[in-house]
């Protein structure tokens, strides 16, 4: 059995009123498919070259209207669909991913936490060998790397529209009474939104990576919000999208938190 | 378009004599939207305030900015006036030039300048002020004291006479605290049972008082005037109605070597008992750990001798939930122990005592009756050595404060024991002699000229046992640090005050703050001691910081003033400085997306769930919804929503944002 002849059988019994998977794209590349009819879930694909986490369409008005769906889900799909459940955007009820080669149904929190503990997480080369770098620099230079890098974003704002933990239906960007954040993709204006943006994201980032990859001037914009929840480990010993059931690191107290970073 | 008017005060020369304050007044008159603008000597003065009044209704103003002094000092004055003259009194706000510029610059046209762009943002604020109403929530008239030593029974019975219902929760199976334990007590030297037991008994009998004993807080909901308090009643294996106290179970058990409490391990008691005879109520409890049936399953004598029946080996802990207005925290202080001093010996010799157990040592009721014994043989000690700030005052202890109360209670333990033992020695090591009160200081003299008490200026380094003696070093600092070796049977150490186990855990559910040693924090050193910052939580006793009991009595009283005056009123009005989360038309309803990640950052536990239904009932959205009456206006959530959905009333981003583009 593979993922379409599951979708197919899902579909049919009703299970699920849609499977969201991944379909042939242009030029070799893989994009999102959202399967409604039995018949159709032969178009689904699902291999390596599946990268974009599918998690964030779950909570699209859209696909919450469907009731329940099935989603092709990579490990980060996974992470995403936890951190979901944690902050009351999706309902456990109202999801199954299907894991693995496409036929593991997962329909519980707990079988996505238990599927979860045994899949490695690794960085990517690329990454890796970034993140390495930033971590030899000095401020100043670090400074210097992200303003040289951040010069080049134009404020299309993919990386906000392809993160599965970016819901909210009215972004701070937005927001312009009053107007924080300038519209402009100046260098002040785009150093503000990327830095709201990385400090909304610590403690929830499921480091999918999806916004790095959204990203059409190839910003590796993903690392900030990477070393952020680098930061929240280290300080707090917890990860975003380990569990459903997880408090916001940034608002929760605990007597036993670690106190080093208060001077 | 916006008509402000702005006051600006010289308050005498605090402001005036730094700032120009005419000079300000005339360069306000140019901020766009300002249609007024004067400078006079005393705002605040009955002059000043109808120069407000009367401009509000000459000039229409919608707005009016007071420069002035901090508004934790005027904002109700100027609030009242703007009122009383029709205008809404949150359309006033103050620009405080005195704390946040006269007082801390120099006199020079810099400073005059940061006054009129002080004033300039208040401006801009008042242009984005919207009339607000103060909230009104109700109030319980129920109060729940939390410890039942004298602070807690005092608070209960001033609570009680004013005419309130208490609860009254005590831990241990009987109220009195440490001032049961006591002997005699100072400066007067009247016998501590006898002055608290009619406080204990009439405190039982009252009508408006009900007594929880062997009961802790388990849990605490809700805001001033609405707290829902859930208590964990502790099994006393032992049925309360029809209990009599006859005691004979108590005569009965066969376990009777168990170190007691109240005689702090001098004595021994039953494993069926009450912790002194005066115990109030006079119930029996289970001690769980060392009851024979509960370590062998076999035994259950008490059970077999009850008149009553009143034994219940199957009696569970219950928890009871209580809607009350208001809480006084009277939890105590618990004093260091001997085992925490290496130098004396880690506590392993008997004869080196605390403070208390002396006190039970003393007490005609203790161990021995009142006879002075020893611990170790029961030899009558000939030589006393009493060393004060064991503990207190050394900071290689973890206690650089003063415990307060030692330097008394050490000079009438000294004249205790020569009272009991006219040919003993009695000998003091102390560092400073605090006695600052009212027949304090006389009473440490007549201990020492009177009673013959050799005081010695210094400490002990090193107590040691030698022949059966004590070996106490140290030296006399006032003979040119002197080495002082006495040879003592029994040695004193007037160890330190500490907070009462569990205080930081007890603070945490109450969330009320508290110092580096625990001791509860009061809301103002001087002007509100015994408020805490959590409106409807007031503190009594030792629990707060070191005390003696005239001020502990004291303390005890004010708290209770302080609830009764909170419970005069049947409403509370309370400052509509709150969060509140916007509201849109359908089909947004809302900003928020209900994540909740500002349930948890909430101190006050003010953020509710909302749910949006539409007409056929069915769930559209669900949003946070912040309760007016527990929110504290501190901005947390603010801070913590992503969406900006959360706003403070007063406070509004929008305000904040005019008031830092102006600069």
């Amino acid at each position: 059995m593979d993922l379409r002849e599951k979708s197919r059988q899902l579909l049919e019994n009703g299970d699920v009123k849609a499977v969201i998977g991944y379909e042939r794209g242009t030029m070799g590349a893989r994009r999102p498919a959202f399967i409604r009819k039995a018949e159709r879930a032969d178009r689904l694909v699902f291999d390596e070259a599946c990268a974009q986490n599918l998690a964030t369409y779950l909570t699209r008005p859209e696909v919450r209207k469907l009731g329940r769906v099935a989603v092709a889900a990579r490990p980060d799909t996974l992470r995403a669909i936890l951190q979901l459940m944690a902050e009351r955007q999706v309902k456990e009820e109202n999801v199954l991913a299907l894991a693995g080669d496409g036929t593991v149904e997962l329909g519980t929190a707990q079988a996505i936490e238990e599927h979860l503990a045994t899949c490695a997480k690794e960085l990517p080369a690329r990454d890796r060998e970034i993140l390495d770098r930033l971590s030899r620099m000095d401020r100043a230079q670090r400074w210097a790397f992200w303003q040289a890098e951040l010069s080049r974003c134009v404020k299309c704002y993919a990386c906000r529209n392809s993160c599965p933990m970016c819901y909210c239906g009215h972004c701070t960007m937005d927001c312009n009474r009053p107007q924080w954040v300038p519209v402009a993709s100046h260098a002040l204006g785009n150093l503000e939104y990327h830095m709201v943006r990385a400090m909304h994201l610590a403690g929830r980032c499921v480091e999918c990576g999806d916004c790095g990859r959204a990203c059409p001037v190839g910003i590796p914009i993903h690392l900030l919000t990477f070393n952020c929840e680098e930061s929240v480990h280290l300080q707090f010993g917890q990860r975003a999208g380990a569990s459903s059931k997880l408090d916001y690191a940034l608002s929760t107290f605990r007597p036993d938190d670690k106190e080093s970073f208060i001077r | 378009m916006s008509r402000i008017g702005v006051f600006t005060c010289h308050c005498g020369e605090n402001i005036g004599a730094t700032v120009d304050c005419a000079k300000v007044a005339e360069r306000t008159r140019n901020v766009p939207g300002v249609v007024h603008s004067v400078d006079y000597k005393y705002m605040c003065s009955d002059p000043g305030q109808s120069m407000i009044k009367e401009a509000i209704k000459e000039h229409g103003l919608t707005g009016v900015v007071v420069a002035a002094c901090s508004p934790r000092m005027h904002e109700p004055t100027f609030r009242n006036a703007v009122e009383e003259a029709g205008l809404n009194p949150y359309l006033c706000e103050m620009a405080n030039l005195r704390e946040h510029c006269s007082w801390v610059h120099e006199k020079n046209d810099a400073t005059t300048d940061k006054a009129a762009d002080l004033i300039r943002v208040m401006v801009e604020k008042v242009k984005h002020n919207t009339p607000l109403h103060p909230i009104r929530v109700p109030v319980t008239k129920r109060a729940l004291v939390l410890g039942g030593g004298i602070a807690g029974i005092q608070a209960a019975l001033d609570i009680a006479n004013a005419g309130h219902k208490v609860v009254l929760v005590e831990k241990s199976p009987s109220i009195g605290g440490h001032m049961s334990q006591l002997s005699e007590t100072f400066p007067t030297l009247d016998c501590s049972q006898c002055i608290l037991t009619p406080r204990m008994v009439e405190a039982a009998r009252h009508p408006n008082i009900t007594l929880m004993t062997y009961a802790e807080l388990e849990k605490l909901e809700g805001f001033i005037g609405n707290f829902k308090a859930t208590i964990r009643r502790k099994a006393r294996q032992v049925d309360e109605k029809l209990c009599t106290g006859c005691g004979l179970c108590i005569t009965k058990c066969p376990n009777k070597k168990i170190p007691d409490e109240f005689n702090e391990g001098l004595g021994k008691r039953s494993a069926i008992y009450v912790p002194f005879p005066q115990a109030v109520p006079n119930k029996p409890v289970i001690d769980k750990t060392n009851c024979t049936f509960y370590k062998s399953g076999k035994c259950k004598v008490c059970e077999k001798m009850c008149p009553t029946g009143a034994i219940r080996f199957d009696q569970q802990d219950e928890l009871v939930t209580l809607d009350v207005g208001a809480i006084v925290l009277a939890t105590g202080f618990k004093v260091m122990r001997t085992d925490k001093f290496p130098e004396y010996g880690y506590g392993k010799y008997a004869d080196v005592i605390d403070g208390l157990q002396f006190e039970r040592l003393a007490s005609a009721s203790g161990p021995t009756l009142g006879v002075m014994k020893r611990p170790s043989d029961g030899k009558e000690p000939e030589t006393v050595v009493f060393v004060a700030c064991s503990g207190s005052r050394d900071r290689a202890k973890g206690v650089p404060y003063c415990s307060k109360i030692c330097c008394m209670y050490t000079a009438k333990h000294a004249m205790l024991y020569k009272h009991k033992m006219h040919h003993g020695k009695a000998y003091v090591f102390y560092m400073d002699i605090r006695s600052g009160g009212k027949d304090y200081d006389e009473f440490v003299r007549r201990a020492i000229e009177e009673d013959d008490v050799k005081y010695i200026r210094g400490r002990v380094s090193r107590i040691y046992e030698e022949d059966g003696q004590l070996i106490v070093k140290g030296a006399d600092t006032l003979m040119g640090g002197e080495p002082v070796e006495i040879k003592a049977d029994m040695v004193v150490l007037a160890t330190a005050v500490q907070a009462q186990d569990g205080s930081e855990e007890l603070a945490q559910k109450l969330h009320v703050s508290y110092d580096p040693y625990h001791f509860f924090a009061e809301s103002h050193p001087k002007l509100k001691p015994v408020e805490t910052n959590t409106a409807g939580i007031y503190l009594a006793g030792a629990c707060q910081a070191p005390r003696d009991i005239p001020e502990t009595v004291a303390q005890a009283s004010g708290a209770a003033a302080k609830v009764a005056a909170l419970f005069s009123r049947d409403e509370l009005t309370r400052e509509p400085v709150v969060a509140v989360v916007n509201r849109l038309p359908a089909p947004t309803f809302s900003y928020c997306v209900g994540c909740f990640l500002c349930q948890s950052a909430c101190p006050y536990q003010a953020i509710e769930a909302e749910e949006i239904r539409g007409r056929d009932g069915t769930l559209i959205k669900t949003l946070a919804k912040v309760n007016a009456g527990l929110c504290q206006g501190c901005g947390t959530c603010v801070s913590t929503c992503r969406t900006k959905a959360i706003d403070i009333q007063g406070f509004s981003n929008e305000q904040i944002f005019a008031e830092l583009m102006t600069l």
